[in-house]
């Protein structure tokens, strides 16, 4: 089945799912793919998020989806305690972070792979991928050796 | 200073007030909103043809339903988006009406049943390229709580210190609002009850959240000249600045915390980021007490620290040994803010700078209240005088 622009919020177990805007599409094929894929501007060279018309640097119309290095430094993050579904009950509490990529853009995601009381700030991390249906796949980050 | 700059300043009026906060499980928010805009017709002593302005957030009915309702029209109607962030750009909207003469009186109203129609961002969470608060719902990123917690990781980081920091907040306003009759909630409260309170989102815990509560509010604005056969002392605009917007401004952060895709720096004011006290000829030092956009409350910190009132990272300290409190060398949220007094989508905040400027505040009367600022993160501001 082919990636659609979708708008189902939740799904079977509770758990939300993102909303994927038309736009983003090359985005979340990339991430079936096990790819960081995002927007790069052909006129500045810069990239950015979130996912846009034009590059807000230089206000560009030319860009491309470009392959990212995945790797990056823990910008932020905070302990979800809060269980706001039935499906969050037994996740919380979990981490969100703020990864600031190699090349400039921070990305809201999970920690996986890391206990909540060794997350620290500035701390190296690599993209990861977690399969949540057949059709979508998140972008995550873990922590990076070396 | 510009002619532009003072162009506004004590041009304009709040004459009229009414406010509504608690559980009203049988009405419906019209309802709620039409009452509160009775009482401030009242307190002002006008009368509803006298108003020919309405401004209002949408929630859950709209502009053109509440004038069907109350049986009058109008040449300037408006309506905007329903968060905090918009109160104070539209009390400016209805000054700036009234001062160029498009509306004698501008009524402010607002209702609201929260049950009734669920929080607004439970739908704004699924906008494209994160919610108005940063929230992305796919990685359990929710809640408008999730804003004020990444802002407040990132502060800090930077600047040293943690949750504990935020406990002299929660209980200044606490306290604040258990000399408020009308306040949500009025138990007292011990630093050991605020560090007992449980996480929501780690670094916040309950205490560093406000309620939400039904209720209703109304603010009536006209020219300083009619405002003088009111009822009431009038409370003068004597400045404003709006809301700061962009990428350096993400909500609900200070500029330089480096929250999503802000630069880092340490953050202080220019001259441009203080118009409002230019327009009204004054500066921090005139200013007598603070009322604060508070729905959390590490916004307080960044309000400090956006209009000057301390250096970059010095607010922590700065609220700490009672120089917030009622009686401290700058009072803040003296109803007890969002935080204490309740949620009325902000409107309190406005309504107590009248009460407070009126001088009827009773037991949490700031002394000789002459100069009152409304001044919150995004640089939205207005400076009002007695
Ligand atoms: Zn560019």
């Amino acid at each position: 089945m082919s990636l659609q622009a979708q708008s189902k919020m939740i799904d079977e177990q509770g758990r939300y799912l993102p909303f994927i805007y038309p736009e983003e599409i090359p985005f979340w094929e990339a991430t079936r793919q096990r790819q960081l894929k995002l927007q790069r501007c052909s006129d500045c060279h810069k990239v950015w998020y979130p996912i846009g018309s034009n590059c807000p640097h230089c206000f560009s119309m030319n860009w491309e989806w470009a392959v990212m290095s995945g790797r990056g430094v823990l910008h932020n993050y905070v302990v979800m305690h809060k269980a706001w579904t039935k499906w969050f009950e037994s996740r919380v509490p979990y981490a969100i972070v703020q990864v600031e990529l190699e090349e400039g853009a921070r990305l809201t995601t999970n920690l996986l792979d890391c206990k909540l009381a060794d997350i620290k700030i500035g701390m190296p991390v690599e993209a990861c991928y977690e399969d949540i249906s057949p059709e979508i796949t998140l972008l995550q980050f873990r922590p990076r050796k070396g | 200073m510009t002619e532009t700059a003072q162009a506004l300043r004590d041009k304009t009026a709040i004459v009229g007030v009414g406010l509504k906060m608690g559980k009203y499980s049988d009405n419906t928010a019209l309802e709620l909103a039409v009452q509160c805009y009775q009482e401030a017709l009242d307190d002002a002593g006008l009368e509803r043809g006298d108003v020919d302005g309405i401004i209002q957030l949408a929630y859950g009915y709209d502009y053109d339903r509440f004038l069907e309702a109350v049986g009058t029209d109008v040449r300037y109607a408006y309506q905007g988006w329903s968060h905090g962030r918009f109160i104070a750009p539209m009390l400016q909207h209805a000054a700036m009406a009234v001062a160029t003469g498009m509306a004698k009186a501008v009524a402010i109203v607002h209702g609201r049943r929260r049950k009734a129609y669920g929080q607004t961002a439970d739908a704004e969470m699924w906008r494209q390229g994160l919610g108005p608060h940063g929230e992305s719902p796919a990685y359990g990123a929710m809640g408008p709580v999730f804003g004020a917690a990444i802002a407040a990781q990132r502060y800090f980081h930077m600047y040293g210190g943690g949750n504990e920091d935020l406990a002299p907040i929660a209980m200044a306003f606490r306290k604040h609002a258990r000399l408020n009759p009308n306040a949500m909630r009025r138990d007292p409260m011990t630093r050991e009850d605020y560090l007992n309170s449980r996480w929501i989102i780690e670094p916040l815990r309950l205490f560093d959240c406000c309620q939400n509560n039904d209720g209703g509010a109304c603010i009536i604005i006209t020219s300083a000249e009619r405002a003088k056969d009111c009822k009431k002392p009038p409370v003068y605009i004597s400045g404003m600045q709006g809301v700061h917007a962009g990428r350096q401004f993400h909500n609900l952060t200070l500029p330089g915390l480096g929250v999503a895709q802000q630069e880092v720096y340490k953050y202080k004011p220019t001259r441009e980021d203080l118009y409002a006290y230019q327009m009204a000829g004054i500066t921090h030092k005139d200013v007598d007490a603070l009322i604060t956009y508070d729905a959390f409350s590490p916004l307080v910190l960044f309000g400090l620290e956006r209009f000057g009132f301390c250096g970059p990272g010095e607010a922590r300290e700065f609220v700490k040994n009672g120089r917030i409190e009622l009686g401290g060398e700058l009072p803040i949220n003296t109803s007890g803010g969002l935080l204490s007094e309740g949620h009325m989508i902000g409107w309190n905040l406005f309504i107590e700078v009248a009460r407070q400027l009126r001088h009827e505040c009773g037991e949490r009367q700031v002394k000789d209240a002459e100069i009152i600022q409304f001044g919150s993160f995004l640089g939205e501001s207005v400076i009002f005088r007695r």
